[in-house]
């Protein structure tokens, strides 16, 4: 297998960005630009399951990139989660963009160049090549954001991200230098290395220790940031309501599994060793921490919203918490199965909250139309009985989302609080099944209003839109949400391949 | 003899039923005329193939119930769930054709579960089971089996849910698929749940149930329907999801304990836990379990359900989906751990005495609202059920499993009656009936007659049931020690406190001077709610007389069961939790001689 | 106190002395002007005179072609040290560069193309 094979997805991406670049700078028409980004989502995302389907990279070719690039099974199994939320979104942007006047070319080919980073950050063995993976993932985000320009949400949201992103990723870039300065070196693996051996003195010289231990704080204050876990949450809430809805669903699928893999990276690797990551001394405490008060914050301010992007937002926060459970468990005390298991449940949950959030902001998408987007409750009201074939498919997402079986996302987090359990956080698994009581309260708001409730009388009634793009995302979507909940089985082995290969 | 003159022997009933039926009532059209017919020879067939002498005369057949039925348990699962999935591209608009699609897949379900009287009953095992891998990763199986406590059950579900259904057309008139579709679902998760045996399955099921009773509950529901839908909802998935963590525990001490993961029930039981472990985790099972009984102090979900969702739904609920609290809490929660459910066996029946017969009988007697009433007395009555299961003897355990049917019969009848006054009047305060026997002389003969098997009147169901259980627990000294007399006293007090409030209904709705005028004009029951009734009149005569048919496929499983549920909490708690080495595999035996009915 | 960090203190105590130092510096050698000077009171005592608020809106191409400038200015700091190299690298080094502008001049074509460089 040549190089060129090993990296398609990759090339297929940005070759893909720049041709869709090229065709908005010199077409009239920007109707099939969406097509366009489908397909190249699409194609990179084939090339990954075929390297997949082939036994992954072979080692001598993986050689060739490593460390920068680590061409692994968890970085196929990312990339091929992060074209599907690719190729969803930019369905989404195709019937969108056009329905509220935002038709211009440029938002495709920035989801794409974005989505590149992403797929650099997954696959990403140091330090370097992450921040440049990040970057690259962040600056499209950013512009995506702020992409409806005439409206102060939209500006404020991105300005609120672009600011708040841009020192995140500073006080990272400082923890990487304080790692380098610790250990010489900034790949993931040597770094574990270092650590492990103690070879310049972390075992025996404090004030390393000290070093290390703030270096690891900071990136740590990075990553939290882009998982958006609380308290680094407080950009998210702004930047979702304010993008145009594909964009925020690219934000809270792609974006977000990108963070969480290199988190993984990041965390399991570089600080696998066994002094950072003990209960005592280590991250997994504060993880831990972080996963608690992710969950219970968002929870309780989603149930307050009356906006429904907003809620979706907030509950991508609290989803964001119920993955850092995983990654305790996948941490695990150091126990092989429990930290097997702990991956596997995060890679999957990731890959069916890919879908499920991915269709629910589809969902959202088609109750709106030009001029009129549905975004409080009252919007919803009696859509059930106006538009059933789009209440039907956002009920399934809402239903995945609180973990209703057998929708997809309730094998997501059992699987999760299953590990957390088999690693001996019981007490996490049950703070978590709390609050999925808690969650389901304000998603089963959405379907009260969707088929109880009927609008107020004289309120403007929200036109629901047609779009053969959106559509079609929906039914991929849906048929992938019963398919990951009712035979889980094969991508559930998927995912615990390629956990095993992370290391 | 040649095989067609045989079916005929067999058949003719039901025959000579559906000819009556399609002949006698005269002045109505053809269509409804076939209904009647088919409805007829449905009831007659029903009650010949449960005669004594039907299951005697069967030919001994030397083949298993799985080889002679194989699948008729995923059938009954899926006929529901695969109907109702089809149901959703039926045409919106015409009415007719939604309706008849779904009475005809119901249909095919309760003609499925007639070959359930087919099996052969066999002691202390499955009847009929079936078994294959679904995710193999986690060693998550599709385990599904059927013996005597959840036999009847079934049934139950079959016949109430059509019922339900068929009567509820006459009052909703919106929406009519979403709600053919949510039926639809919720039988399939019902049975599912009663012959599920791996617990992931189970849960599966269990949560499946909650979102189609939500639907119904909050979107075709009365005034307050949004409250009561989501207080519901969230209630019992409180309760699923402690369930749920331990059902994780338990899988994962099986896992650290032989290496593999399974979440069979039947593997599970292997497992004996420290005392300790066991009360947490007999805990998370029976909370979830209680809450959907349900028991005092978490019943209060369940006046309000009852009180805001339609006819239909209050029946199925009542009649069926608290039954499964009961049913899981014997299965699972018992099942599982045996030591701690013998240790708060006692205390638990102390609480089904006090907080549930008797405190929801006295507050069933406060009540004006009489859906309220009738949701209390179901309080009442199931805390009956709970004294059975703690008083775990032969007597009160069947005397317990047949009071979840009768009570499924009783309340699901007394729940239809009260949507029939309901249609007419939209209102459903005591205060404003009185004198109905005058206008409405079927109703009140119909409505007297639930009432005494809601009582307990000797001749009818409630009886042998109530009966069964306060002889049973009389007889518990073994498990609820010296007080179980004191709780037999209890519960036969709330027998008295339950003829008061019924019979005070009755009597102010039917008797005494009709002296509201918006009364006079009153039609009686129509075509449909008689239709609906009359297999409800008849089951509670058949069980109220030959409750020996009922009570002798559960004694096949009941007895062995409590035998080796005693020889389990025999075995004392270990320190640190074992697994007991798995039986040799079960070597073919010869098909046991088939149950001897009546005598 | 462990000797990394004295070179720490170390290089705070001189740094702050020399910022420090040469504020005094500056003090003891400056051109003294009168304190009720005009000069005083403008926002640079030398230089231009401002005209118009400091809060004046640009234009946003002025941006644009900051960006180009950074872009290219990057590019070139990129290509002297390739240059350098170039002969012991050998072809492949050289499409690899290629490649690299390629794909920047893809992104000039594109802005020619939005009239990002339309300067009226």
């Amino acid at each position: 297998m040549s190089l060129w094979f090993a990296l398609s997805p990759l090339l297929i991406l940005s070759a893909g960005g720049l041709l869709l670049m090229l065709a908005d700078a010199f077409s009239e028409k920007h109707t099939d630009l969406a097509l366009g980004a489908f397909m190249t989502f699409a194609s990179a995302g084939i090339f990954a399951v075929a390297l997949w389907i082939m036994g992954g990279v072979p080692a001598e070719v993986a050689k060739l990139v490593a460390p920068w690039i680590v061409l692994d099974k968890f970085t196929l199994f990312f990339m091929a989660t992060l074209c599907l939320g690719g190729a969803l979104s930019s369905l989404l942007a195709g019937g969108y963009l056009p329905e509220h006047g935002l038709d211009r070319g440029e938002f495709y080919a920035l989801m794409i160049l974005s989505a590149i980073g992403g797929v650099l950050l997954v696959a990403a063995g140091d330090f370097l090549a992450l921040f440049i993976g990040l970057e690259t993932m962040s600056i499209g985000v950013y512009a995506m954001t702020s992409f409806r320009r005439t409206n102060p949400r939209s500006a404020e949201g991105g300005m609120k991200y672009y600011l708040l992103g841009s020192f995140a990723a500073a006080i990272m870039l400082y923890g990487f230098a304080l790692m380098y300065g610790a250990t010489g070196t900034t790949a993931l693996a040597g770094i574990r290395d270092a650590l492990a051996s103690g070879s310049f003195g972390y075992a025996r010289d404090p004030s390393r220790l000290t070093t290390v231990i703030i270096a690891m704080a900071m990136i740590l204050v990075g990553l939290a940031f882009k998982i958006s876990a609380v308290p680094f949450h407080m950009w998210t809430p702004d930047a979702y309501q304010g993008a145009p809805t594909p964009a925020t669903a690219f934000m809270s699928v792609v974006v977000k599994a990108a963070a969480v893999a290199t988190a993984m990276r990041v965390l399991l690797v570089a600080f696998g060793d066994k002094f950072s990551s003990s209960w005592g001394a280590g991250w997994p405490p504060v993880v831990a921490g972080l996963a608690v008060a992710t969950m219970v914050v968002a929870n309780l301010i989603a149930i307050r919203q009356e906006n429904v992007k907003r809620m979706l937002a907030y509950s991508s926060i609290a989803h964001a918490g119920y993955l850092l459970i995983g990654l305790v468990a996948a941490w695990g005390h150091g126990d092989p199965s429990a930290s097997r298991n702990g991956k596997a449940a995060i890679l999957f949950y990731l890959l069916q909250y890919t879908v499920t959030q991915a269709g629910a902001f589809g969902a959202l998408i088609l109750c709106g139309s030009k001029g009129k987007e549905a975004v409080s409750y009252e919007d919803l009201a009696g859509l059930g009985r106006r538009n059933p074939a789009v209440a039907l498919p956002f009920t399934l997402f809402l239903l995945s989302l609180a973990g209703i079986p057998p929708m997809s996302g309730f094998f997501g987090k059992l699987f999760i609080f299953q590990s957390a359990i088999e690693g001996g956080f019981t007490w996490l698994a049950v703070i978590g099944l709390l609050n999925s009581v808690l969650a389901a309260f304000y998603y089963l708001r959405v379907l009260v209003f969707l088929y109880m409730k009927e609008p107020q009388p004289g309120a403007v009634e929200a036109v629901p839109m047609k779009s053969g793009y959106v559509t079609a995302a929906m039914v991929l979507a849906s048929a992938l949400v019963l398919y990951f909940g009712l035979m889980p089985g094969r991508s559930l082995d998927m995912a615990i391949s390629a956990a095993q290969s992370l290391m | 003899m040649n095989p067609a003159l045989l079916t005929f022997q067999k058949l003719w009933p039901a025959l000579a039923a559906g000819t009556v039926g399609a002949f006698v009532p005269r002045r109505s059209s053809r269509v409804e005329r076939l209904g009647i017919a088919l409805a007829a020879a449905a009831c007659v067939l029903f009650v010949t193939m449960l005669w004594p002498d039907a299951v005697a005369t069967e030919p001994a057949s030397t083949l298993s119930n799985a080889e002679r039925f194989p699948h008729l348990l995923s059938w009954l699962v899926f006929i529901p769930i695969v109907g109702g999935a089809l149901m959703l591209f039926a045409p919106r608009q015409a009415t007719k054709t939604v309706q008849w699609l779904t009475l005809g897949i119901m249909g095919a379900e309760l003609v499925a579960t007639l070959f359930l009287f087919k099996l052969t009953p066999t002691e202390g095992k499955y009847w009929i089971e079936e078994s294959t891998p679904w995710i193999e990763t986690f060693g998550i199986r599709y385990h599904i089996a059927l013996d005597g406590f959840s036999y009847w059950l079934i049934v139950l579900t079959s016949v109430l849910t059509p019922i339900a259904t068929y009567v509820s057309f006459g009052s909703i008139k919106t929406r009519l698929k979403d709600f053919c579709i949510a039926f639809l679902f919720l039988q399939g998760a019902m049975v599912g749940s009663l012959v599920a045996l791996d617990l992931f399955l189970f849960y599966v099921m269990w949560e499946l149930m909650l979102v189609p009773m939500y639907i119904l509950i909050g979107v075709f529901g009365s005034t307050d329907r949004v409250r009561a839908a989501i207080k519901f909802f969230l209630f019992t998935m409180a309760g699923s999801m402690l369930m749920l963590a331990a059902i994780l525990f338990v899988v994962l001490k099986y896992k650290a304990l032989t290496g593999e993961m399974s979440w069979d029930l039947n593997d599970l039981q292997r497992l004996n836990f420290p005392l300790t472990t066991q009360r947490w985790l007999f805990w998370g099972f029976a909370i979830a379990f209680l809450i959907k009984v349900p028991m005092f102090p978490v019943h209060t979900w369940l006046p309000d359900a009852h009180t805001n969702a339609p006819t239909g739904g209050s029946i199925i609920l009542a009649a069926v989906m608290l039954k499964l609290g009961c049913y899981g809490y014997i299965r699972f929660a018992m099942g599982l751990f045996p030591h701690a459910a013998h240790v708060y066996g006692a205390t638990l029946a102390g609480v089904a005495v006090v907080g549930g017969i008797l405190y929801g009988a006295l507050c069933a007697m406060k009540q004006n609202d009489v859906k309220r009433l009738v949701a209390y007395s179901s309080v009442s009555h199931l805390g009956y059920v709970m004294l059975g299961i703690f008083s775990r003897n032969p007597a009160s355990m069947e005397g317990a499993v047949l009071q979840m049917v009768n009570h499924g019969i009783s309340t699901g009848a007394l729940f239809l009656l009260v949507g029939v006054v309901y249609d007419r009047r939209h209102t459903r305060d005591l205060a404003e009936f009185g004198g109905l026997a005058k206008v409405m002389p079927w109703y009140a003969a119909v409505f007297l007659v639930v009432t005494f098997s809601s009582i307990g009147l000797p001749g009818t169901n409630g009886f042998v049931g109530e009966w069964l259980i306060m002889s049973g627990a009389v007889l518990s000294k073994g498990t609820l020690g010296q007080w179980g007399r004191s709780q037999a006293m209890g519960a036969a007090l709330g027998v008295i406190l339950g003829a008061v409030y019924m019979l005070t209904v009755a009597q102010k709705m039917f008797f005494g001077p009709l002296d509201n005028p918006k009364n006079r004009k009153l039609p009686d029951l129509t075509r449909r709610e008689g239709i609906a009734l009359a297999p409800l009149v008849v089951l509670i005569f058949v069980i109220g007389l030959f409750p020996r048919i009922f009570t002798e496929p559960m004694h096949v499983t009941i007895e062995p069961w409590i035998r080796d549920f005693n020889a389990r909490v025999e075995v004392p708690p270990v320190e640190l939790a074992t697994v007991a080495p798995k039986p040799a595999a079960p070597t073919p035996t010869p098909v046991p001689a088939p149950a001897q009915g009546g005598e | 106190m462990h000797s990394g960090w004295l070179s720490v203190f170390a290089f705070l105590v001189v740094s702050s002395l020399i910022g420090f130092g040469l504020l005094a510096a500056s003090r003891v050698i400056r051109v003294r002007s009168k304190s009720d000077s005009p000069l005083k009171h403008r926002t640079y005592e030398c230089g231009e005179e401002p005209a118009g608020l400091a809060w004046m809106q640009f234009h946003a191409r002025y941006y644009v072609v900051a960006i180009f400038f950074v872009l290219f200015d990057v590019e070139a700091v990129f290509l002297f040290p390739w240059a350098v190299v170039l002969r012991e690298l050998g072809s492949a080094a050289f499409v690899a560069a290629v490649l690299f502008v390629v794909v920047l001049m893809l992104g000039w074509l594109y802005a020619l193309r939005k009239e990002a460089l339309q300067w009226q």
